[in-house]
């Protein structure tokens, strides 16, 4: 399939994409899921999740800016659809480096990102089988031709995907028997990730409740996505075989198909169910919310306030280093890090590739900054205590050129002023109460209250949300 | 029949109170909760739909801060301990003003609680202006006016009053300021353009169920014109501006 000036301008998938549809449906999280315990397994890409990627620290955003950035693509908008190609190949361009044994990774290496389709592809297939739906052979070809479609979108070709789906199979076979390795990203996924999966946004609220939950839902998701992997790769990574794990599968992906076909369909869409775990946005489910909201308002003025909490108004320096700084979640502060909260403005605000580069160099400046000041024994990471020791004596030139940068490129309409629109594209929030009084933000404000958060001096709701949201 | 639709209270007095017990003038704030809670109970069971209280405002920041301190405290130790009572008995709450970031988190977030547990209740409103001044949200609505790009000949009181901060507030057809004092203090300034006011004696602490049906008594029997000097009526403002 090449790009040809008919399809720069039409919708390259079809009106009648199998893969939209499905990507538009929640169940098929649980083809993600999957896919990316498979994808994980792979060298090079299992490398590049554990240095670069903020999953195990923020799933839900990763998942929401997943469904985000598929949907996209999926655009029959060819703009929409050329401008997130880009900006994924510019994120992903920014990911290389070597591994923990010295093997060296690239994110745009186009054999790892055949498999990442490769694997999308067979576990949408094995989602509609397991969910009751078969997939004609012609369903299948389609559905495949489409997925080929979506790697030559994103890398230009498709060469490293077999043409057919008749050469599909054995080479897919070859690398889960060959290729797969049991590194640290499988593991991470499969017992750190399910046990200590945070609460999502709407239930940030009830940490029990979570918690409890998860106690119980953590290990049988686990089990039923192992239940779901191919045998062959369960036997190279030598995964557990638990009695009543396939049935457990079965069940949860029956559920899903049933679900699927007889409940509303408004319920079932995967914009509804991400909307239920974010609060910030406007769903059907908003009345359900609204009580749950009310459930969790009554919970927290009925739960006798601690003593203490009257005071905390700032993070401590401690703190704001694992909610805000660590992005990764691997106890150190890292240029990853740092990448991680310049992808995330970039995704949110969908900047353009000049903004972008402008949002990272930034970045990269206060990186340098903190290194030189921060990094005692020089060895590329800060440490907590590194971070705890001199945070008040932070210094300050690199944060303000972040807070400029994320003004101009948040102040889309240059007049110098964020207003109430450009606000709640950052943070997807309303105006809060921190506002200047004619309802828009002045550069000055702006920076000032950027930078106090950022060094840790002052909480901030919006840019907790911002940066801390899992 | 006769009934008020919205009712306020300037709760005035609670540092004389104090004062002639010889306390602090914060013990005056701490005994105004019961009369809050008599109030709004005695408010609710007259059927009374719409209630206001001016608790704190702008200007009440000029206090020392050691009392404004626990004030706040107070505040928030009340709201944790009548927001279910106050949801049981299907009382809507709302807060006035709030824009001062002084206002401390927590305060601000068991506010932001209250409202989202009683936002669908009907039985009667509740408005706290909390950090409230008359003119702020006339200056606030003005702003917002402006930025809508209305025709300047295109606005009118209705138009304008749209802009107002909970707008869909009708006008106040009896305030109630306790202590004495005679004056508006900035209080709701719009709202209370065509209100009958009272100014019982009563400090604030010491008011209670019986001194606001009083008023309401008072009110039944007062005269409102609305500007006409033909007719008289003694009907709720409804309907008038």
């Amino acid at each position: 399939m090449s790009r040809t000036t008919t399809a720069e301008t039409t919708d390259v998938f079809g009106a009648d994409s199998i893969l939209r549809r499905l990507v538009g449906e929640a169940r098929w999280g649980l083809a993600v899921t999957r896919a990316t315990l498979l994808e994980a397994a792979h060298p090079q890409i299992g490398a590049a999740l554990m240095e670069n990627s903020t999953f195990l620290t923020h799933p839900w955003r990763r998942l929401r800016n997943t469904a985000t950035s598929s949907r996209r693509i999926l655009s029959p908008d060819p703009r929409v659809r050329d401008r997130e190609v880009a900006r994924l190949n510019r994120l992903h361009a920014r990911m290389s480096g070597t591994d923990a044994q010295g093997r060296p990774y690239d994110a745009t290496d186009p054999e790892a990102r055949a498999w990442v389709a490769a694997t999308l592809f067979e576990s949408t297939v094995a989602m509609c089988r397991l969910s009751g739906e078969t997939l004609d052979a012609g369903e299948m070809r389609r559905l495949y031709d489409e997925y080929r479609i979506f790697l030559t979108l994103i890398d230009g070709d498709n060469e490293h995907l077999p043409a057919t789906l008749q050469e599909f199979w054995p080479y897919y076979d070859h690398v889960v028997e060959n290729r797969l390795e049991n590194n640290d990203a499988v593991g991470v996924i499969l017992y750190r990730l399910l046990a200590n999966v945070p609460a999502p946004p709407a239930l940030r609220g009830h940490p029990l409740v979570w918690t409890v939950g998860r106690a119980v839902a953590g290990p049988l998701a686990t089990a039923v996505i192992i239940a779901s992997l191919p045998e062959p790769f369960c036997r190279r990574v030598a995964l557990p075989d638990l009695p009543g794990a396939r049935t457990l599968m079965q069940g949860a992906y029956l559920t899903a198909g049933l679900a699927t076909r007889y409940l509303p369909e408004s319920w079932t869409r995967v914009d509804s169910v991400m909307g239920l775990l974010d609060p910030s946005s406007a769903t059907p489910w908003d009345t359900v919310r609204r009580k749950a909201g009310q459930a969790a308002a009554l919970l927290r003025l009925i739960t006798p306030a601690p003593a203490a909490d009257d005071q905390q108004v700032v993070l401590s320096a401690d703190r704001f280093f694992s909610e805000v700084l660590d992005q990764t979640g691997d106890g150190y502060l890292r240029w990853p890090d740092l990448a991680a909260m310049a992808r995330e403005v970039a995704t949110r605000l969908d900047l353009g590739e000049q903004d972008e580069e402008r949002l990272f160099q930034a970045y990269a400046a206060w990186w340098r900054e903190l290194q030189a000041a921060l990094d005692g024994d020089d060895d590329g990471r800060v440490t907590r205590q590194e971070y705890a020791a001199a945070a008040a004596s932070l210094p300050g030139a690199g944060l303000i050129k972040i807070a400029d940068v994320l003004f101009d490129v948040t102040d889309v309409d240059d007049d110098q002023k964020i207003d109430a629109q450009e606000y709640r594209d950052l943070f997807r929030t309303a105006f809060g109460r921190d506002l200047a009084g004619d309802g828009s933000y002045s550069r000055g404000a702006f920076v000032r209250q950027f930078v106090s958060f950022m060094s840790g001096q002052e909480h901030s709701e919006a840019y907790s949300t911002l940066l801390t949201q899992a | 029949m006769l009934l008020p639709r919205h009712v306020a209270c300037v709760m005035d007095g609670n540092g004389r109170w104090a004062a002639q017990r010889s306390l602090p003038r914060t013990a005056g704030h701490e005994a105004a909760e019961a009369a809050v809670m008599d109030v709004i109970e005695a408010a609710r069971s007259a059927g009374v739909t719409w209630l206001s209280l001016y608790a704190f405002s702008t200007e009440n920041w000029r206090r020392p801060a050691a009392e404004v301190d626990i004030l706040m405290r107070l505040v928030r130790r009340a709201i944790r301990k009548h927001a279910p009572a106050l949801h049981a008995r299907g009382v809507r709450c709302r807060f006035l003003g709030m824009a001062d970031p002084r206002i401390p988190q927590p305060l601000v977030r068991d506010i932001t609680d209250l409202m989202t547990l009683t936002g669908d209740n009907r039985r009667m409103t509740l408005t706290v202006a909390f950090d409230h001044g008359g003119r702020r949200d006339i200056v606030a609505a003005a702003r917002s006016l402006i930025r809508s790009a209305t025709p300047a000949d295109q606005v009118t009181e209705d138009s304008f009053a749209q802009h107002l901060p909970y707008s869909d507030t009708p006008d106040v057809d009896l305030v109630i300021r306790t202590s004495g004092e005679q004056r508006i203090s900035n209080f709701m300034l719009w709202q209370v353009a065509y209100a009958e006011w009272v100014f019982p004696q009563v400090l604030w602490p010491d008011f209670r169920a019986t001194h606001f049906w009083e008023c309401l008594d008072t009110y039944r029997r007062r005269q409102r014109r609305f500007g006409d000097v033909r007719q008289s009526t003694t009907l709720t403002g409804e309907g008038h501006r």
